[in-house]
């Protein structure tokens, strides 16, 4: 199949890629440091959380946008060899995927199963997985609607910034706003629209501690139970993956390269 | 026999036309040079002929059959980019590997006679990111040659190259239209690639200003030198 064959030299490539290697260290360098510095696990776990929700969607979303933007002109030689542009998409952004699982597996797996193994840190590995591959499929959909690196990349920095800051703070604004309406409802489809909010909140349910799970968080615990709340959290990171994926796959059919 | 026919094609980005109402007919084995100044609509000309852009008026039929959503035309058309920009840590014997499995290409059914004319031969296992500009041409003239193609579009395909391979690219081409091919080749380096011209193709602001025989271009003009008939030909319109 032809995106078999895109997505395994794609993914050969990607292998030697310095970025991914620096990125798969990094995680390995967080992970073990904040185990060996603290000595409770737990505790080491809820910092780890903190830092990943943070590093994991910044890092997937720059390292994608940077390295379409940088392959244009191998893709422009891809799009001229009697194959569809689906092939070519799917196998690059598969092989983006695989290689920042592989990354992650390495990096936060391996410190997850030797210091803190268990549910919690099933949980925490997939919910960063799957934050990975939101924004690689973010960022793919961001390169492929601006043509100019420096503009794909301030766009990419200001999504991060809406999902880690802005989207706390409007969160917050609201809260305060109808603090005397019963708001608890609207609370899981405004979840629903931070992708990082739901991996917080599907690992917090699991760690079942509230004062880090904050009010999506104990509103999706106490609506759905934990294990529902924490199906329909990462159900939600699904359609999160699902959507850009096949924005881009629509903006790459139609678009001049 | 026709190998490739433009109807009516017109390309427009917002509202920019860089590319207006070309009819163009361009036959089995001859080579035909696509010039220009900068901007004129060369590069929009192939991009709409390999798929890379979609017109925005006109169609484009390649062998009979007209340019569409299905990819499988591109199987008879080789390209050599005039920037050629690879995955830097595949190795060249990767890429090549890559390409041919993409191009459903065997080992026996590739031609890699270039790859020894070239002297790559012994550089297979070098990374591409490491590879100088020249060396990475020569990649790409193998890469463009590798499928025997049946039409064969080369940008700028001897910049970069030191004269014999350069040489040895342009003897290919002309070995591709003896055998019935059909080469566009897009160039600055007029000398370089007039010898080998059978027409012209003249674009200026997304027009074809024409498209004539080199020796009627030469003639009209009086002179045995393309970079000399060109001034001439333009300012007494065809």
């Amino acid at each position: 199949m032809i995106m078999g064959k895109v997505l395994y030299y794609t993914l050969v490539d990607l292998a030697r890629n310095r970025s991914v290697v620096a990125f798969a260290a990094l995680v390995l360098a967080v992970s073990e440091g904040l185990f060996l510095v603290e000595a409770d696990p737990v505790k080491a776990l809820l910092s780890l959380v903190q830092v990943m929700l943070a590093l994991v969607p910044l890092v997937s979303l720059i390292l994608t946008v940077v390295y379409t933007y940088d392959t244009h002109e191998f893709t422009q030689l891809l799009a001229v060899q009697p194959i569809g542009r689906r092939a070519i998409l799917g196998g690059r952004m598969g092989a983006m995927a695989l290689a920042l699982l592989v990354a992650l597996l390495f990096g936060l797996g391996l410190p997850l199963t030797v210091h803190a193994p268990g549910t919690t840190s099933l949980v925490l590995l997939v919910a960063v997985v799957l934050l990975a591959w939101v924004h690689t499929a973010l960022g793919t959909l961001i390169a492929l609607l601006h043509r100019d690196k420096a503009r794909g990349v301030g766009i990419a920095l200001a999504t991060w910034a809406g999902f880690v800051l802005v989207y706390d703070a409007l969160l917050m604004a609201l809260l305060f706003a109808f603090s005397d309406r019963p708001i608890e409802p609207l609370v899981l489809p405004i979840a629903a629209l931070n992708p990082i909010d739901l991996a917080r909140i599907a690992i917090m349910i699991r760690v079942d501690l509230a004062a880090m799970m904050g009010y999506s968080g104990a509103v999706y615990q106490h609506m759905l139970g934990s294990a529902p709340g924490i199906a329909v959290a990462l159900t939600l990171m699904f359609a999160w993956i699902a959507w850009p994926t096949l924005a881009a796959f629509r903006v790459f059919r139609r678009k001049d390269l | 026999m026709d190998s490739i026919i433009f109807s009516g094609v017109g390309k427009r980005y917002r509202s920019l036309w860089a590319l207006r109402d070309v009819d163009a007919t361009f036959r089995r084995g001859e080579v035909v040079m696509v010039i220009g100044p900068n901007g004129s609509g060369k590069t929009t000309l192939i991009k709409c002929l390999l798929g890379l852009v979609r017109p925005t008026t006109g169609s484009i039929q390649v062998e009979g059959q007209v340019i569409g959503p299905d990819p499988g035309y591109r199987r008879s058309i080789g390209y050599m980019p005039q920037i050629s920009q690879f995955p830097p840590s595949l190795t060249i014997g990767q890429l090549l590997d890559m390409m041919r499995d993409v191009r459903g290409l065997t080992p026996a059914s590739a031609d890699d006679g270039l790859v020894e004319e070239l002297g790559l031969a012994h550089q297979l296992d070098k990374r591409l990111g490491a590879l100088s500009g020249g060396t990475r041409q020569k990649v790409s003239a193998v890469l463009a040659f590798r499928s025997r193609p049946r039409i064969l579009v080369m940008d700028e395909p001897t910049a970069g190259l030191d004269p014999v391979s350069a040489r040895t690219v342009l003897d290919r081409a002309a070995a591709l239209r003896s055998e019935g091919g059909t080469v566009l080749i897009t160039s600055h380096l007029l000398e370089e690639v007039e010898a080998l011209a059978d027409r012209i193709a003249y674009l200026q602001e997304g027009t074809l200003r024409f498209l004539l025989p080199l020796n009627d271009v030469l003639q009209r003009s009086g002179t045995d030198r393309l970079a000399l008939a060109l001034p001439k030909l333009l300012a007494d319109p065809v």
